[in-house]
C-alpha cells in the first residue's frame, strides 16, 4: 500500500504532536497577533427591527407558564444566578432578542419579525435561529455543526431541543429522551432497534449519542470517533487487538458483517450464518463453498451439519474477531 | 407561601440516596463529542418517565421549525413549592417505591437480554435537585433499579456557568442464553472441569462417550450464560475563562460472566465441535482530558485519551469428554487419550492512546468563510505473552526432530514469545467554507485517515526443529530446516492443541503450497476529497449538491486500492404549505485496482516451496484458492443508489404526521460470485395528536425489506496435475493457478453454481395514549414488531446438491421468524398532594423460530452420519432463544420531597 509521501515519513505520535502544536501555534498567533479591533466580533445586525431590551420581568408578565418551566432549566439558572456576561443577564432576551417592538403588537402575526422565535409558526429563518444558539454554544461538541448532514438539511437547533421547558431529563430535548428525539426523523432506526437482536437502546442502557454526535463530526454518519471500528471499540475493547492473526474485513470495518442498530439475526449480523460467511469464503478447499441447506438442520430430513446448527461457522471458528494463539490462523483457538 | 420544615443540608443530601423520581436520567458524560455512557436508565425508566404528570398550563401544539409538535413538559414545582433549607438551599425531588408481582422474574434470555426485572419490592427511580441561588451551587442526584443488574446512579454537583463534577455508576446485563447445559464445573473461570461421570480425554468407546455426554447434558439443569457490565466514572468540567474550558474524565468498566463459545479438534475442517463457555473478566479504563477555546474568530479543541483493556483471564482450559485421535503424522504419549484438555488464548490486554486537535478559523473578510482543520493520531498496542501450541507433553511429528528447547508444548516452538503488535492511526480532516453570495455556500473537504499495522508478521515456524530426510533431492538421511524471512526451522502450525497439524513436509512428507506460514497484517489508508454547494432558493427552500471521491488503499487484500465516486443532490423546503419536505439522492460507484485472488501467496508455503513442474505432479495445493471471479464484498465493484424522502406535515392544528422512506440499492457488477446485490427499502409514518394538555395520542407504522443476494461456485473434490487436460486448457506450471481457480475448471465446475437470496421483512406498529382523568392519569404504550427472513436458494441437481439430497433440501430454508408484542400501562392516582399511587401492568411476549437451534435443546449431542459410532457432528449445549410470554403488575408509590 502506498502512503501519502509526507505522512508516511512521519511517525504517528510525532505527527500528532507536530500537528497539534501547529494548530495550537495557529491559534495563539491568531489570538495574539490580531489587533483587538479585529478580534472583536463583527457588529451584529440590529435585531428585531432595532428594538430595545425591556427586561425579563416584562416578558414574564405575559408568559408566566413559560417562566414556570424555564425556571427549572439550566439556561435560567445560569443566566439568573451566575451570568457570565451582559448578554446572559438579559435572560429571555438573550435568545429572543430585544422585545420592545414585540410589545407594540404582540398578538399580530405580522409583527413576528419583532422577535426571534424558534417555532414553525413564528417563522424566524433557521439560519438566524441557529446563529442565536451558536452565539453561546459555538465550539466544543458543536464545532462541526456547519457542514454536517443535519445542517445541510436545514435543521434548526429547535428541531431537537426546547430550551424553554423540562421535556427531557437532560439536554433540553423536544422529546422525553435522546432516542425518542432521534426517532422523530430516524424512524427507520426505530424499526431496526425493535428487531430480534439490537443494541440496548429500548432498554434504556444506551443512547444514539453514545455513537453519534448529532451536532456534527468529521465522519459523514456523525460518528464520534474517527472510524466505525474505533466507535465500536469504545465498548468492545477486547476486539481492538491488534491480534497475532487477524481477519481482514473485521479489521477493515465491523459493518462488513454487522448491522449497527438491529437485525433479524443473532449478534446483529447482516445475514444468517453460514450464508453470511459464504459471501466471502468460497475457497476450493473443503467446506466453504458448500450449499448448506434445509436438509441439514435437525429434522431436516438429511444429515445434520454443524454449519447449520447453533453458532454455525463459529462452532469451530470461535475467535472470528482475531486470535492470539499461535495456531489461530483459522481462528479456532 | 407554604414553608416546609427546614432540613439541614447533610440530611437532605442523605435523603438523596433514598429519594426517587421516575423521570430523571442525568447523563454521566452528556457530551456528544466525547466518550460513551451518555444516558442513565433501564427498562423501567421509560414507563416511569412517561407516567409523570405533565404541565397542564403549557400551551399545546407548539411546533419545531420543521413542524413537529414538541412533547409537553413535565409538571414542575412552582417556586413556592420548593423545599427550602436554612442554609439557603432549595430542593425538590421524588422517589418511587413499590412492589411488582407476576412474571417479572421470568428467566427467558430473550426477555432478559438487557434488563433485570424482578418480582418483589422495588426502589424504582429517585431524584433530587438542589440549588443555592445566592452562590449558584447545585446538586443533582438520580438513580434507579436499586439492587438489580440494570441499576444506575448519577450525581452531579457544581456551580452554574463555572464548574461541575459528574459521578455515575451503571450496570448493564447481557444474557446470552438460559438454556446452556454445562458439562463442566468452573463456568466463568479459567478452568472447565468435567462433571463426574465424564472422562477427560474420553474412553476407548465412542458410543459410550456419546452416551455419557448425552446423559450428562440431559441430567444437568439448564443454566444461564450472561455477563454484567459495571461501569462507573467521574468527569470534571471547568470554565477557565470566558473563552477557555477544560474537562477530564475517568471511567472504569468491569465485565464479568461467561458466554457460549466453540471448540473444535483435529485437522481442517475439524472434528467433534463442542460448545464450551468462555469466561469474561474484563476491565477497561478510559481516560479523557481536553481543553476547548472559543472566541469570535477561533475555535480550538484539544483532546487526549487513553483506553486500557485488561483481561483477568488470559487462557481458558477445558477438559474434553471425547477421545480425540491425533491427526496423521502426529504421535502422542500415550498414543490414545492424550487430549484430555484443550486451551484457548483469550482476548489479550491492549492499550489505545489518541491525541486530537481541532481548529476552526472564521474568515469574515474572505467570502464570510471559515476553515477547519482536524488532526488526530493514535496508537493501539498489544504485547501479550504467547502460549505454546499444546499442553500435551511428548508430542512428536513424523519426519520432524525437535531440537533442545523446541518441544511443541513450550514457547520454544514459536518464532517469538509475545505478540508485539502495534497499529498506528492518523487523521487529517480539512474543510474550507465560503459564501460568495448571501444565498450560496461552497465547501471543499478533504480527509485522510490511516490505520497502519506496523507490527512484524508472525512467522508460523518452529525454529528449534528440523526435518528428517525431507530433501528428496539429497541422497541419504540428513536433517535440515527451511529458511524463509531469515528464519530456519519447521514451517506451519500445530492445530487445535496438537490434535491436528498443518505443517510443511514433516508430518505429511509431501510438499504443499497452501499452508499458512506467516500472518497477514491489515491496514488501510483512506483519502476523501470533494466539493459541495448549497444554494438558497428562497427563504424556506434550499438545494444542495456534492461530489466526492473516496480512495482506500489496503494492505494485504485482493485489491491494493478501491475508489468510490459519489454524487449527491438534495432539496429542502420548509415552507411547502404546512409541510416540510426533504429529498436527497445519492449515486455511488466503487471500482478498484486489479483483483488478485492469490494475494496471500507470500504468506503460504508456496512462498517456500515452488510448484512442481514435472508432468503428472499434483499441484492442487498451489492452485487451490478462491475462484478468480469471486469478490470479497467489502472491496468489490459496487454501484449504489440511495433515495431518501421525508415529509413532515401539519394535518390539523393539533395533529401532525411524518412520512419517510428510503430506497437503497447496491449491485456488485463484477461479482459473478460472492455478494451480488444488497437492497433495502423502508417506509414509515408517524402521527401525533395533541388535543389538550390532558390528552395526547401517537401512532406509528414502519415497514422494511432488505435483500442480500449471493452466488457461489461449489468446489469439486478433484485434483489438478501438470499436463492434465481441462476445459480451460492443459495444465502447465504457468497456468495452473489460473485453471485451478478458474470457474469451469476441474476444481470449480460450473454445474456446482448455487445462488442464495436472503430477504428480511419487518413490520413495526406502535400506538400510545396519555389521558388525564380528573387528577388521575392513564398511560398506554403498545408496540407490535414482526420480522421474517426467507432464505431461498437455487442450484442444479447433481451439482451443488445431489439428487438424493434435493428433495429434503428443497429450495429454501424454513423462515426465521420473530414476533414481539409489548404493552406497558400505568394508571396514576394522587392520594395526597405529595403521594401518588401508580399501578403498572406490563405484557410482553415474543415468539422465535430459528432453524439454527431447532430441537437442539432436546438433542444437544448431534450424532454423526454413522450414528453413535462416530464422534458427534456437534455438541451444541446452548438450546438457543425461545418463546416467552410475561404478565406482571406493580403498585408504586411516588413521593414528592
Amino acid at each position: 500500500m502506498k502512503s501519502l509521501p509526507i505522512l508516511s515519513l512521519v511517525p504517528t505520535f510525532r505527527f500528532g504532536i507536530v500537528a497539534a502544536s501547529a494548530a495550537a501555534c495557529m491559534l495563539v498567533t491568531s489570538i495574539l497577533a490580531k489587533p483587538k479591533a479585529a478580534v472583536a466580533p463583527p457588529p451584529p445586525a440590529p435585531l428585531n427591527g432595532g428594538a430595545e431590551y425591556v427586561g425579563e420581568a416584562v416578558c414574564i408578565a405575559c408568559h408566566a407558564p413559560q417562566n414556570k418551566q424555564f425556571t427549572h432549566t439550566i439556561h435560567a439558572n445560569a443566566f439568573r444566578i451566575n451570568p457570565r456576561n451582559e448578554k446572559e443577564k438579559l435572560s429571555c432576551e438573550a435568545c429572543h432578542g430585544p422585545g420592545s417592538n414585540h410589545l407594540k403588537d404582540p398578538a399580530n402575526p405580522a409583527n413576528r419579525v419583532s422577535l426571534v422565535g424558534f417555532t414553525k409558526t413564528w417563522g424566524t429563518p433557521v439560519a438566524q435561529q441557529t446563529a442565536m444558539c451558536l452565539s453561546c454554544h459555538e465550539g466544543g461538541q458543536h464545532t462541526f455543526w456547519q457542514g454536517s448532514v443535519h445542517a445541510t438539511n436545514n435543521l434548526s437547533c429547535s428541531d431537537c431541543h426546547n430550551p424553554m421547558a423540562k421535556i427531557s431529563a437532560t439536554g433540553l430535548l423536544k422529546k422525553q429522551s435522546i432516542n425518542e428525539t432521534c426517532y422523530t426523523c430516524h424512524q427507520q432506526q426505530r424499526t431496526e432497534f425493535s428487531k430480534r437482536s439490537h443494541m440496548p437502546l429500548p432498554e434504556g442502557k444506551l443512547s444514539c449519542v453514545d455513537c453519534h454526535n448529532p451536532h456534527g463530526s468529521t465522519s459523514k454518519t456523525l460518528l464520534k470517533m474517527d472510524s466505525v471500528n474505533e466507535t465500536c471499540y469504545s465498548c468492545h475493547t477486547e476486539k481492538r487487538g491488534p491480534f497475532l492473526w487477524e481477519h481482514a474485513p473485521v479489521k477493515d470495518n465491523c459493518m462488513s458483517c454487522h448491522n449497527a442498530h438491529g437485525s433479524n439475526h443473532e449478534k446483529l449480523l447482516q445475514v444468517a450464518r453460514p450464508f453470511l460467511c459464504q459471501q466471502c469464503h468460497a475457497n476450493a478447499a473443503g467446506h466453504q463453498a458448500v450449499l448448506f441447506n434445509a436438509s441439514q438442520t435437525i429434522g431436516g430430513g438429511g444429515t445434520p451439519n454443524s454449519r447449520m446448527l447453533g453458532r454455525s461457522c463459529q462452532n469451530c471458528h470461535s475467535q472470528i474477531h482475531g486470535s492470539n494463539h499461535p495456531s489461530g490462523a483459522r481462528f479456532q483457538r | 407561601m407554604k414553608t416546609k420544615s427546614p432540613l439541614t443540608a447533610p440530611v437532605a443530601v442523605a435523603l438523596a440516596g433514598l429519594t426517587w423520581c421516575p423521570f430523571v436520567a442525568a447523563s454521566p458524560l452528556a457530551d456528544t463529542a466525547v466518550g460513551t455512557g451518555t444516558v442513565l436508565g433501564n427498562g423501567m425508566s421509560a414507563s416511569a418517565r412517561a407516567a409523570r404528570p405533565l404541565d397542564p398550563e403549557w400551551p399545546v401544539a407548539k411546533r419545531t421549525p420543521t413542524g413537529r409538535m414538541f412533547d409537553l413538559p413535565f409538571a414542575m414545582p412552582k417556586a413556592e413549592e420548593l423545599g427550602k433549607l436554612a442554609s439557603g438551599w432549595e430542593y425538590s425531588g421524588q422517589i418511587e417505591v413499590g412492589y411488582i408481582g407476576g412474571d417479572a422474574d421470568e428467566r427467558n434470555a430473550q426477555y432478559r437480554t438487557y434488563q433485570d426485572t424482578d418480582n418483589g419490592g422495588q426502589l424504582n427511580t429517585f431524584s433530587l435537585e438542589m440549588r443555592k441561588p445566592d452562590s449558584g451551587h447545585y446538586v443533582e442526584v438520580t438513580g434507579g433499579g436499586a439492587g438489580r443488574h440494570d441499576q444506575y446512579y448519577g450525581l452531579q454537583f457544581g456551580r452554574y456557568n463555572d464548574w461541575k463534577v459528574k459521578v455515575f455508576y451503571s450496570e448493564t446485563p447481557h444474557v446470552f442464553t438460559d438454556r446452556y447445559k454445562s458439562l463442566w464445573t468452573g463456568i466463568g473461570t479459567a478452568n472447565l472441569v468435567l462433571l463426574p461421570g465424564l472422562t477427560p480425554g474420553g474412553t476407548a468407546s465412542i458410543p459410550a462417550d456419546n452416551a455419557s455426554v448425552a446423559a450428562a447434558a440431559a441430567s444437568v439443569a439448564p443454566s444461564t450464560l450472561s455477563l454484567v457490565r459495571k461501569k462507573g466514572g467521574v468527569r470534571v468540567d471547568a470554565n477557565l475563562s470566558a473563552s477557555w474550558k477544560a474537562y477530564a474524565s475517568y471511567s472504569m468498566e468491569k465485565r464479568t460472566g461467561a458466554r457460549p463459545f466453540g471448540a473444535v479438534w483435529g485437522n481442517a475442517p475439524g472434528t467433534a465441535p463442542i460448545e464450551i463457555a468462555e469466561p469474561i473478566d474484563y476491565v477497561t479504563h478510559d481516560i479523557f482530558a481536553g481543553v476547548t477555546h472559543t472566541d469570535p474568530l477561533n475555535v480550538f479543541n484539544l483532546r487526549l485519551s487513553a483506553s486500557i483493556f485488561e483481561n483477568k483471564i488470559n487462557t481458558l482450559t477445558f477438559q474434553e469428554p471425547y477421545r480425540i485421535a491425533p491427526a496423521p503424522g502426529v504421535t502422542t504419549v500415550p498414543a490414545a487419550g492424550a487430549y484430555t484438555q484443550g486451551r484457548f488464548d483469550l482476548a489479550p490486554a491492549n492499550q489505545a492512546y489518541n491525541a486530537r486537535a481541532e481548529y476552526t478559523r472564521k474568515l469574515p473578510d474572505f467570502y464570510k468563510g471559515y476553515f477547519t482543520a482536524v488532526v488526530s493520531a493514535g496508537k493501539w498496542r498489544q504485547d501479550d505473552n504467547l502460549i505454546p501450541y499444546t499442553t500435551v507433553s511428548g508430542l512428536s511429528l513424523a519426519n520432524v526432530t525437535v531440537l533442545p528447547g523446541g518441544s511443541w508444548d513450550s514457547t520454544g516452538a514459536l518464532s517469538r514469545r509475545s505478540t508485539d503488535a502495534t497499529v498506528d492511526t492518523r487523521l487529517v480532516d480539512l474543510t474550507l467554507s465560503l459564501n460568495p453570495t448571501s444565498d450560496l455556500n461552497l465547501k471543499l473537504k478533504a480527509r485522510y485517515h490511516d490505520t497502519q499495522n506496523t507490527s512484524d508478521p508472525y512467522l508460523a515456524v518452529n525454529p528449534n526443529a528440523v526435518y528428517v530426510d525431507a530433501d528428496a533431492a539429497t541422497a541419504g538421511a540428513q536433517t535440515r530446516g527451511l529458511t524463509y524471512n531469515g528464519v530456519t526451522g519447521v514451517w506451519g502450525r500445530l492445530l487445535n492443541d496438537g490434535s491436528g497439524q498443518n505443517l510443511l513436509f514433516g508430518a505429511n512428507a509431501n510438499a504443499a503450497g497452501n499452508i499458512p506460514i506467516k500472518s497477514k497484517l491489515y491496514g488501510s489508508e483512506q483519502f476523501r476529497f470533494g466539493p459541495s454547494a448549497e444554494y438558497r432558493l428562497n427563504s424556506v427552500s434550499t438545494v444542495n449538491a456534492s461530489v466526492e471521491r473516496e480512495s482506500i488503499s489496503r494492505e494485504n487484500r485482493q485489491r491494493d486500492r478501491t475508489w468510490e465516486d459519489k454524487a449527491k443532490v438534495g432539496y429542502v423546503n420548509r415552507g411547502l404549505g404546512d409541510s416540510s419536505l426533504r429529498v436527497s439522492y445519492e449515486a455511488a460507484r466503487r471500482r478498484g485496482s486489479t483483483y488478485v485472488s492469490s494475494y496471500f501467496d507470500d504468506s503460504f508455503s508456496a512462498a517456500l516451496v515452488p510448484m512442481p513442474t514435472t508432468a503428472g505432479a499434483n499441484v492442487t495445493s498451489w492452485a487451490v484458492r478462491m475462484n478468480t471471479q469471486m469478490r470479497a464484498l467489502d472491496i468489490a465493484d459496487r454501484d449504489q443508489h440511495v433515495v431518501n424522502v421525508r415529509l413532515d406535515t401539519i394535518l390539523r392544528p393539533n395533529l401532525d404526521a411524518g412520512f419517510s422512506g428510503q430506497w437503497r440499492e447496491a449491485k456488485y457488477p463484477n461479482s459473478t460470485y460472492g455478494r451480488t446485490a444488497q437492497n433495502q427499502r423502508s417506509a414509515n409514518v408517524d402521527l401525533n395528536y395533541q388535543p389538550s394538555p390532558r390528552q395526547t395520542i401517537y401512532g406509528f407504522y414502519s415497514y422494511q425489506i432488505g435483500e442480500n443476494k449471493q452466488a457461489t461456485l461449489g468446489t469439486a473434490n478433484a485434483a489438478l496435475t501438470i499436463g492434465q487436460v481441462t476445459a480451460l486448457g492443459t495444465v502447465t506450471p504457468a497456468n495452473a493457478i489460473e485453471i485451478g481457480a478458474g470457474p469451469g475448471g476441474p476444481l470449480f465446475p460450473l454445474l456446482n453454481l448455487w445462488t442464495g437470496d436472503s430477504t428480511d421483512r419487518n413490520h413495526v406498529f406502535g400506538v400510545g395514549l396519555r389521558q388525564d382523568i380528573g387528577k388521575a392519569g392513564l398511560n398506554l404504550d403498545y408496540t407490535y414488531s414482526t420480522g421474517r427472513t426467507r432464505i431461498a436458494y437455487e442450484y442444479t441437481v447433481g451439482g451443488a446438491i445431489n439428487a438424493a439430497t434435493a428433495p429434503a433440501a428443497g429450495n429454501r430454508m424454513p423462515d426465521l421468524a420473530t414476533d414481539a408484542r409489548y404493552l406497558d400501562a400505568s394508571f396514576r392516582y394522587p392520594l395526597t398532594a405529595r403521594i401518588t399511587a401508580r399501578f403498572l401492568y406490563r405484557y410482553q411476549t415474543e415468539t422465535i423460530r430459528d432453524w439454527h437451534y431447532q430441537n437442539l435443546d432436546a438433542l444437544p449431542v448431534v450424532p454423526a452420519a454413522n450414528g453413535a459410532a462416530g464422534l458427534p457432528t456437534v455438541v451444541a449445549l446452548d438450546g438457543g432463544r425461545y418463546n416467552y410470554r410475561v404478565n406482571w403488575y406493580g403498585v408504586m408509590l411516588q413521593l414528592k420531597l
